[in-house]
């Protein structure tokens, strides 16, 4: 592959004055071996395929001159008759420690130039599941960042080894491990399928490009022998499907430089570990901003939807959002943000989806939200308007009635603080995964809420059915029953009964999450360390 | 000259349409208004244009992803 030749002489190797020179020169010609990954050709490939190389990745991920590379002279030596170095060919897999923001990482990735990143074999593996640089993240305590561009194992490795190996051996275990302990990040840069496509499943937040990578569990030659369907790549596993469609990666966007700042930004809000809190930074948005405009933000007609994101913009440190799964699970808004320099959970129903009603997609979407911020020490804020579980034959066809009670189960078993902020509707059991109950967090309400078991309108016709049928205009009774129940369900009726603790002037909300989010800080510090795992997920 | 479908993000069903064909249109304006969920969805405009063709009425039913309208541009 490199025609690159070791100009001195091997032999002289450990004979007196020479061998040293001898030894650094050996060095020097491995590393630079190293460097050149898969040779200009591939690389010219890679480029072509609108992708950098690995290296390339490494430098502008990385802050300068951070890398410590491990394993850089792992590869397959090629050698003479008389046992001389002639050539290297590079492991197809890049690693080692660095930093980013500052703070180290692990950080390994498939080079896709020698070899299209498969596996190699060696005395360790210095990647993919059960790799050394797993290995270091877990050791060391520190998160770890995946960038995948590799297709996996391939058949030939069977032939070199003489048998087929079991699923499992080099398996999963230590990236199942690293979920509940740092950071996982990972971005799919090329096509992944098989073990690369699941390691990126197993971690906290993954990101892929839009044109340039895809994933699945099986690429389209698969799909072909298996089903004789002709797909494309891109139609199988583009981001339109994984992320947009299915939700399989959480994040699309359209250059690798723009991943990588989304993976800054991701770890940015994350502790290194779950022994520490998250990182809190100084902040110039002041503490008691006031927002007048959040009096008018909600309609006065409850029919009308308004913007849930402007409505967060308004509440959190200015410039501090970041957004998780932005295009699936619509109804339902998850962000990273800061209040006062802290990192907090944002999750906020979107009346501009289904009302903002749970379906399974916005379930999935929120337990992983919830569960990410529970592991790493993060207080969430709940910003309500659902008014229930989405309905109808697709939403039950999908299997929203049990994904949207994983969503309550997961939320009752949260240990974070949290702080449930009713901005209109909470409504039945998608309003119970809103919060924590169990607990004394705060549930506020905003003069616009409304709750109940279900909303008034629906609710009437089912139970005054034949109160209704028997009356002269059933219309008319219809809407008669409604007024008279609406008037219960009055939010300061229930702040009367002190079922909810208070209500708020919208315009204040955000000096309160702040005091609360600050106030959070002894118990988050009280409850460092993993979370314990309990019972049967439903 | 390009056809640019106009498609629900929701299942529901068509409460009232703002235009008609042959308007001009703007990103953003309100073509018509959907009811779902017991909300009003307004279907904005997401290309600059005319509206060449409406696909469905008030009252009608409609699903995620069906093309309401067409805008030529």
């Amino acid at each position: 592959m490199h025609d690159r030749k070791l100009k001195s002489d091997n032999n002289k190797a450990g004979q007196g004055e020479g061998a040293a020179s001898t030894m650094n020169e050996e060095l020097r010609f491995r590393r630079l071996a190293a460097l050149e990954m898969g040779g200009p050709e591939a690389i010219k490939r890679q480029h072509a395929n609108g992708r950098l190389t690995v290296r390339e990745r490494f430098a502008r991920l990385l802050d300068e001159e951070s890398l410590r590379e491990i394993g850089t002279l792992g590869g397959s030596g090629e050698y003479d008759e008389n046992n001389k170095l002639v050539r290297v060919t590079p492991a197809p897999y890049v690693a080692g420690m660095a930093r980013v923001n500052g703070r180290p990482v692990a950080i390994g990735g498939e080079d896709f130039t020698v070899r299209g990143g498969t596996t190699f074999g060696a005395a360790r593996r210095k990647g993919g599941q059960g790799g050394f640089i797993e290995d270091l993240a877990h050791y060391y305590k520190i998160p770890l960042v995946n960038l995948i561009d590799g297709a996996g194992g391939t058949v030939t490795s069977a032939k070199k080894r003489g048998y087929v190996a079991f699923p499992g051996v080099h398996g999963f275990e230590r990236s199942v491990q690293l979920l509940g302990e740092v950071p996982v990040v990972s971005a799919v840069l090329g096509t992944a399928a098989g073990g690369p496509a699941g390691r990126a499943i197993l971690s906290h937040f993954s990101i892929m490009v839009r044109g340039t990578s895809q994933i699945f569990a099986a690429g389209p030659p698969v799909v072909k022998r298996s089903l004789g369907r002709d797909i494309h790549k891109e139609e199988l596993g583009g981001a339109s499907v994984a992320v947009d469609k299915a939700g399989t990666i959480h994040n699309a966007v359209d250059t690798e430089d723009e991943a990588f700042e989304q993976i800054r930004r991701f770890l940015s809000f994350m502790p290194q570990n779950v022994w520490e809190l998250p990182p809190v930074l100084p902040c110039d948005d002041p503490v008691d901003r006031c927002e007048i405009k959040l009096r008018d933000i909600v309609p006065e007609k409850r029919t009308q939807p308004y913007s849930m994101h402007d409505l967060i913009d308004l509440v959190v440190d200015k410039g501090s959002v970041f957004e998780i799964q932005p295009t699936n699970g619509k109804s339902v808004i998850t962000s990273l943000a800061r209040l006062d320099g802290r990192p907090v959970g944002v999750i906020a129903n979107n009346p501009k989806f289904y009302s903002g009603a749970m379906d399974a997609s916005s379930a999935h979407k929120q337990i992983h939200f919830m569960e990410l911020c529970d592991t790493f020490h993060i207080p969430l804020v709940f910003l309500v308007d659902v008014p229930g579980f989405m309905v109808g034959l697709k939403a039950e066809q999908e299997a929203t009635l049990r994904e949207g009670m994983r969503a309550v189960y997961v939320a009752g078993q949260l240990t974070v603080p949290t702080i449930t902020v009713v901005i209109r509707k909470c409504y039945g059991m998608a309003g119970m995964a809103t919060c924590n109950k169990n607990d004394i967090d705060l549930k506020i309400s905003w003069p616009t809420g409304e709750w109940g078991s279900l909303p008034v309108e629906g609710g009437v016709a089912a139970a005054f059915r034949r109160d209704i049928e028997s009356a002269d205009d059933p219309k008319a009774r219809e809407k008669e029953l409604e007024a008279e129940l609406r008037a219960y369900a009055s939010p300061f009726r229930t702040a009367e009964a002190f079922a909810v603790e208070e209500i708020i002037d919208p315009s204040e909300t955000r000096p309160i999450l702040c005091e609360f989010i600050a106030l959070a800080e002894s118990r988050l510090r009280a409850n460092l360390g993993p979370k314990g795992k309990a019972g049967v997920s439903p | 000259m390009t056809i640019t479908n106009v498609a629900s993000e929701v299942i529901g069903s068509v409460w009232k349409v703002e235009m008609k064909v042959g308007d001009a249109v703007k990103t953003g304006d309100t073509i018509m208004i959907l009811e779902s969920m017991k909300m009003e969805i307004p279907v904005e405009a997401p290309v600059d244009g005319t509206l060449a063709e409406l696909k469905v009425q008030p009252e009608e039913s409609v699903d995620e992803d069906q093309v309401l309208c067409t805008i030529e541009s």
